[in-house]
């Protein structure tokens, strides 16, 4: 990329302004307006039937615009639909890939129609998804978490530096998702702009650096996320069965300057470290305080999604299994 | 950008499928069977004795036509075995064996396979489009820098190229099967022709050959533009198929049916045989001819691309 030196303002690689889709009278999208930086990961945060898939199908040209504008690296998608595209990879809901190919013949499909795309490139993203060993198998015998890797696979292929992934972890094994999470770090770092969409508000806080909330088709905000080492608002729960006051006790002997509070039946401690919470937990139960379960609770942008969406339910909770 | 490699990805993506390659073997296999049937069962004395044959023929047709005229049958019945009287009488005078079979009578017998090949065409057409709606391919194949006419065109194209191909291996199939079975001389051979004024001429078979393989292309290129305005119209091939083939093989009880309109020379239906109207036989519009055909049907495939490339460009894709 040959920058401008000394003016290093931001850039914009994907711009929605006031978009708005309508379907039979019905307005799905509202009025959307957002931007993303360059080397960003950008988050679509919503409940089932927000939103997301439609503002997605819109940037790419799937669906028509009811209303406003799509820029992709400065080009407008309604003026000039090629050139806006010619930098995008996408995966839209699932990706439907040719079940009667393989795998390579199906990334040589996209390879073919996308510019500078070598066979090196080919094998190079491949190995990127995991799926050399299952390459030249025909996709119908892939599983859903394969052909996501395929489907991340031809998303890649041509370096975009606009990637739009809608619900990419959705089929993918935890190793799948850590490795997607990693790469698409790597991506923004050299300058990617990634827009993945999700209703997992623990997938969006480990993934993005911006996620924008939208419900009922309209945007209600834009929230940073804090980097992963200012996890102060991370809580973990223990419930207790007895008495809580005494557990708390036991903790509060273990190191007085603990943040501990009571509620109900539950300690709630603020610390993001599994060693940590490992060594707490080993401490109740030898003091003979019976734990039944331990949950590790990342706050922040949970709490305000569900006060901004208004429903209830802890909606990302992840359990530590408990050693009795 | 890089049309071409469009164009490349659907002719693959053809040739990918099992189904393509049963298509293009069912065909032949068809011929061939006929030809070995042919040599097995033919009585080699009645090919020889063919003069005597043919005039057991007419004495048979003859009273059957004393019969028919004795009942008021159906005048198209008592045409069909006047002509066919004069026909035998005038073989029998001028010696042209009806039963002598060549390369080029062989292929000219063979004809009938280009409906099969019709049928064909029509599954891969109304398949080309609607299938990537169905399994939600498209959608991959959208998002891509290129405009969605070319990506249509490139499905058109690759289909017609499809059918061209497989007519033409068909062709050149029949040829080596009729030689290799019957000999691949006859070049000169005849065949009779009863006119509209009732006289009976002799015609060429190799002119009708090569008449029915340039109208085929004609056929199937509206063929494919009918399946491909179906198939994206309701983004099922199955309707695609069905309408296609209801066109293609009803026409003609349709077009018997409206056979006394004038306006029936201007409907598809009326349209979609133009072999019959090389030679004039067996024609069920007298009106029809060959030039006023074949600008029917690019009118009707014209309009019918329209159509298709207007919905395809505006559709929203919700595969
Ligand atoms: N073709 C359509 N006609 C009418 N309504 C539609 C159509 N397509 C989508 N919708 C509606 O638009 C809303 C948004 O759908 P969308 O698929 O964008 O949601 P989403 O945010 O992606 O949800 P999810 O998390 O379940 O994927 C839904 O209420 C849906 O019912
Ligand atoms: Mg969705």
């Amino acid at each position: 990329m040959i920058g401008g030196i000394g003016e290093r303002m931001t850039t914009h690689t994907l711009e929605l302004k006031n978009l708005t889709k309508k379907i039979k009278g019905k307005t799905i999208v509202d009025d959307l307006s957002f931007s993303v930086r360059e080397g960003e990961i950008f988050g679509l945060l919503g409940p089932n039937g927000a939103g997301k898939t439609t503002t997605i199908r819109m940037i790419v040209g799937l669906i028509s615009i009811t209303d406003g504008d799509v820029l992709i690296n400065g080009d407008n998608l309604r003026g000039n639909f090629e050139k806006a595209m010619e930098r995008v990879g996408a995966i839209v809901e699932n990706p439907q890939l040719y079940d009667y190919m393989t795998g390579y013949k199906n990334l040589m499909q996209y390879a073919r129609i996308m510019p500078d795309v070598t066979k090196e490139r080919i094998d190079e993203v491949i190995e990127l998804v995991d799926l050399k060993y299952a390459i030249h198998d025909k996709v119908k015998t892939y599983s859903l978490g394969m052909r996501q890797r395929l489907g991340v696979a031809q998303a890649l292929l041509h370096r975009p530096n606009v990637l739009i992934l809608d619900e990419p972890t959705n089929g993918l094994d935890p190793q799948g998702i850590y490795d997607l999470r990693n790469y698409l770090r790597l991506l923004a770092n050299n300058g990617t702009s990634v827009i993945v969409s999700s209703h997992m508000l623990a997938e969006m806080q480990m993934m993005c650096d911006r996620v924008a909330i939208i419900q009922h088709g309209k945007l209600v905000r834009i929230d940073e996320i804090l980097n992963q080492e200012d996890e102060t608002e991370v809580k973990v729960h223990f419930q207790i069965e007895g008495d809580v006051a005494q557990a708390k006790q036991v903790l509060l002997n273990l190191n007085e300057d603990l943040n501990v509070t009571e509620s109900g039946q539950e300690l709630i401690v603020q610390t993001a470290d599994v060693r940590f919470i490992a060594e707490l937990n080993k401490q109740l139960v030898l003091a003979g305080v019976l734990v039944v379960g331990i949950q590790r609770k990342t706050k922040t942008l949970e709490e305000r999604f569900l006060e901004m969406t208004k429903k209830g339910g802890d909606l990302n909770e992840v359990a530590v299994p408990v050693n009795k | 950008m890089k049309w071409l490699s469009l164009l490349t990805n659907e002719w693959i993506k053809i040739f990918s499928r099992t189904r393509t390659w049963i298509f293009l073997a069912i065909p032949i296999v068809i011929i061939i069977g006929i030809a070995v049937y042919d040599k097995v069962t033919t009585d080699v004395e009645v090919n020889e004795n063919w003069k005597q044959e043919l005039t057991q023929t007419v004495k048979d047709d003859q009273k059957a036509l004393d019969d028919a005229k004795k009942n008021g049958d159906n005048a198209i019945y008592i045409d069909s075995l006047e002509s066919a009287i004069k026909q035998n009488k005038y073989a029998i005078a001028n010696d042209i064996s009806p039963y002598e079979t060549t390369a080029w009578q062989f292929m000219k017998d063979m004809a009938f396979i280009s409906s099969l090949i019709g049928l064909f065409v029509i599954v891969v057409a109304s398949d080309i489009v609607s299938n990537e709606f169905a399994k939600g391919t498209i959608k991959m194949l959208l998002i891509r820098p290129y405009s969605r006419w070319k990506i249509l065109l490139s499905k058109f194209v690759a289909t017609l190229g499809f059918a061209f191909v497989m007519w033409l291996v068909v062709i050149v199939a029949t040829w080596l099967v009729g030689g290799l079975a019957y000999g691949f001389g006859g070049m000169d051979q005849s065949y009779l022709i009863t006119a509209d004024d009732g006289q009976v001429k002799e015609r060429l078979i190799v002119e009708y050959v090569f008449a029915n393989i340039g109208v085929e292309f004609i056929e199937l290129t509206t063929l494919v533009a009918m399946s491909f305005m179906i198939s994206t119209l309701f983004m099922s091939n199955s309707v695609a198929i069905g309408v296609a083939m209801f066109t293609l093989f009803a026409g003609n009880i349709i077009v018997t049916l409206l056979a006394n309109k004038d306006w029936v020379i201007y409907t598809l239906f009326a349209n979609m045989d133009l072999s019959v109207l090389i030679d004039g036989q067996n024609q069920l519009v007298k009106d029809l001819t060959l030039p006023f055909s074949i600008s029917v049907l690019a009118v009707y495939t014209a309009i019918m691309l329209a159509i298709t490339f207007t919905v395809f460009q505006k559709r929203d894709v919700k595969a």
